[in-house]
């Protein structure tokens, strides 16, 4: 199965997209279709049978102008848009002076012939507006009239445009009656301008959640000993790169020189900076925040982890959740309702008032006051919205309903205990065996045989400060076992007690390091792992959300014990599979909604049975992961943020919504009872549309960890 | 008010000119990333790259 990715640029509103939905729902072989009108993206799951390009003819076919994604050319778009807007806006200041003097005129009196010449300056300033600036309307209308299909939102636009044109065309040629030129252009001029506003704002949610268009488009590579540039497209496996100091990491790779400091937000929304030594894997988008170094790539550019991301981010973005289906189709019946209520009013002040004036002016308000734009966008502008902040936080959506899902959570599995505790270890106590070698001496020793290791146990060693040094000789590292070494003519060891100790000890913990002199123990050091500092805080966030975490483990019942005592979570320990899936199972009989954090890949059927799934994951697994959340660093505050951000989600949602429907409500009666002028119906369906993609792109700005002042008063 | 016979013309040409320049600023991408030259500080000097 192929996915295509396809931007449609005129694709402005619901019944555009329902109309591209029926169109490819003709083509054979189409297995599922998402649209996102916001971002305009079509997403085609589909067999081999055909390809992207039956796809775009498709499209294109059904009356759009179809894009490959990414290829989409928003500033060419902009630029037309600026120049139809900014002609529009000239031609609408002429006009409006005619009209003042005009309406001045009506009150006060005015010589037929003056009033003449200002109509027809009027007619001519309105000529480019209805030529050049409006021409995206026509055009757009008459293709959807064309299919039939669905009427798109331009066709009561253009409608509304042309009768307007028409009557005072008719009027200033006859001399007689009303002119509406000054309603012809601001309505224009509002509407582009509401346009232009629009995909400017797309464009911001597209620039924030694209990660690929913020990586370096050039990398610094080492070839037979001269550094050349090259572009990041033409990078391969094995390639040497120079990353400078505060530049962005190209490409995946492992690290050739001694030590790094990097900055990997992008990748894991987690700001402090990760120290890495020579050989640890570094990943694409991450920021040098050291000294320049030397990297080997792994992979080729478009293979690296961020790649993935981006790819899962723009599924999730464009699978549209029901919700948004459920406006579709509200607005698919919306348009001719419009029609048919223009038509109405227009009839019944005919026959009320018998002044055709009144009543094509009360039609004409209808037109363009009652547009669905605001309603068919509250839903995606929200959801895209909140996706792409998730995203700036280390949370990927990999479905759009997860958000709704969330809300109803209020269990949680935790499997993955390093969320929970820190993989840093670190040495609770020291019990010294011998009198010649007191505890700062063992650990001196300790920390310089333990320097030779790689294990986790070793790094909590190397951050005890040491009085004294020892020179060592003849080190040797035994896997799973620990170091030896010779401290002049005497052989130490550090390791388990069968390594150091050359016993049997049965009764000795597994979290204890043993140091011996010649085999005889110097010191036991007890280990343990430390609750991570914002594993607490996170607890404490989700228990206020009425969220219960609850620890599973497969490790033994005391260490669970104490480390869920100290969090004050409940906890679950020795758990197979089987029983996880059994506790989740029981937890739904009982009507609680469970999200399981797991593991990504290896719990598939209990991440499966869970309502909500949530993986941490790592580098190349991200693709593979059947999980509905992916985090994308080992911590449990993204998920306090997933929660926080749902529920901000939803209450912007509403008011997008309740907005939109009270807009609707209240100008459509206004309208048709001629209580409302034209231009103010234009101002009112242009600024809906505006606020409600505003009030989304308030969740772009919902702080990490503690909620905005905004949001913190919206989830009260 | 016989002046606005000749006055009116000569706005309509007026606008016309100003539409025209409006025209040629958007088409040399005059109105480009209004913003970017703000942050040229912060670019390196082009030439200096080794």
């Amino acid at each position: 199965m192929t996915i295509s990715t396809i931007s449609v640029s005129d694709m402005h509103c619901a019944a555009c997209a329902s109309k591209i939905r029926s169109a490819l729902a003709g083509l054979q072989d189409v297995r599922a279709t998402h649209i996102n009108p916001v971002r305009r993206q079509v997403l085609v799951e589909h067999g081999d049978a055909i390809g992207t390009l039956d796809i775009l003819s498709t499209i294109e076919s059904a009356g759009f102008t179809p894009t490959l994604a990414g290829l989409d050319d928003h500033d060419a778009r902009q630029r037309s848009l600026l120049k139809r807007l900014g002609v529009a806006g000239l031609a609408m200041m002429q006009v409006m002076m005619a009209a003042v003097a005009l309406y001045a005129g009506h009150f006060e009196g005015m010589e037929a012939a003056y009033t003449r010449l200002l109509q027809y300056t009027s007619l001519v300033f309105t000529i480019p507006v209805i030529c050049y600036s409006a021409m995206p309307f026509f055009t757009s209308a008459l293709g959807s009239m064309r299919r039939g299909t669905a009427l798109s939102m331009d066709v009561p636009v253009a409608l509304a445009i042309a009768i307007a044109f028409a009557t005072s065309l008719y009027h200033t040629l006859t001399g007689t009656g009303e002119v509406y030129y000054d309603s012809v252009v601001m309505f224009t001029f509002l509407l582009l301008g509401a346009r232009y506003i629009g995909n400017r704002l797309q464009h911001r949610f597209d620039m924030t959640s694209h990660l690929l268009s913020a990586l370096p488009r050039t990398a610094t590579v080492e070839r037979q000993e001269n550094r050349i540039s090259v572009p990041v497209s033409a990078l391969v496996a094995g390639d040497m790169i120079w990353v400078s100091e505060g530049a962005q990491v190209p490409v995946d790779g492992e690290l050739d020189t001694q030590t790094a400091a990097l900055d990997e937000a992008l990748l894991t929304g987690e700001s402090d900076w990760v120290h890495k030594t020579a050989h640890d894997s570094i990943f694409a988008g991450t920021l040098n925040r050291g000294a320049a170094f030397r990297m080997r790539a792994s992979r080729a550019f478009d293979q690296s982890r961020i790649a993935d991301i981006a790819q899962l981010a723009d599924q999730a973005a464009v699978k549209d959740a029901p919700i948004t289906r459920l406006t579709d189709r509200v607005a698919g019946v919306f348009i001719p309702a419009v029609l048919g209520l223009a038509a109405f009013t227009f009839l019944a002040w005919q026959i009320l008032s018998a002044s055709p004036e009144r009543a094509l002016v009360a039609a004409l308000t209808v037109l363009v006051v009652s547009c669905p734009c605001a309603l068919s966008l509250a839903t995606p502008a929200a959801l895209t919205a909140a996706m792409t902040r998730l995203r700036q936080l280390g949370v990927v959506l990999t479905r759009g309903d997860a958000l709704e899902r969330a809300l109803q959570v209020d269990r949680i599995y935790v499997d993955k205990t390093g969320t929970l505790t820190d993989d840093r270890p670190r040495i609770t106590s020291v019990t010294c065996f011998e009198p010649a070698w007191p505890e700062a001496d063992c650990l001196g020793l300790a920390a310089a045989l333990q320097r030779y290791s790689s294990h986790p146990y070793a790094r909590a060693f190397q951050a005890v400060a040491t009085v004294r040094t020892f020179e060592l000789t003849n080190v040797t590292t035994v896997t799973g076992g620990g170091v030896a070494g010779s401290l002049s003519a005497h052989q130490v060891r550090i390791g388990s007690a069968a390594f150091a100790l050359d016993a049997d000890t049965e009764d000795a913990a597994d979290q204890a390091v043993f140091l011996s002199l010649d085999g005889a123990p110097l010191a036991r050091f007890d280990m343990t792992n430390r609750i991570r500092p914002d594993a607490a805080a996170a607890v404490d966030a989700l228990k206020q959300r009425g969220i219960e975490p609850v620890m599973l483990s497969g490790d033994s019942t005391e260490r669970c014990a104490e480390t869920a005592r100290d969090l004050g979570i409940g906890f679950l320990a020795r758990q197979t599979p089987e029983a996880k899936l059994a506790a989740i199972r029981a937890d739904q009989a009982a009507g609680r909604t469970v999200l399981m954090l797991g593991d990504g890949i290896n719990d598939v059927p209990v991440l499966a049975g869970a309502d909500l799934s949530a993986a941490v994951v790592e580098a190349s697994e991200l693709v593979k992961s059947k999980a509905d959340v992916l985090l994308l660093s080992r911590r449990l505050a993204p998920l306090v943020d997933l929660f926080r951000v749902a529920a901000a989600t939803r209450h912007i949602t509403h008011q997008n919504l309740i907005w939109a429907a009270l807009y609707n409500l209240t100008a459509i009666p206004v309208a048709a009872l001629g209580l409302m002028p034209p231009w103010l119906a234009a101002l009112g369906m242009a600024s809906s549309s505006i606020l409600v993609m505003l009030n989304a792109t308030r969740l772009l700005a919902a702080a990490p960890g503690t909620a905005p002042d905004g949001v913190a008063e919206m989830e009260a | 008010m016989e002046v606005l016979i000749v006055l009116i013309p000569v706005s309509m040409i007026l606008v016309g000119i100003g539409a025209a320049l409006f025209i040629w600023a958007v088409n040399n991408n005059q109105f480009e990333q209004l913003d970017k030259h703000g942050f040229d500080i912060f670019e390196e000097d082009s030439g200096d790259q080794s």
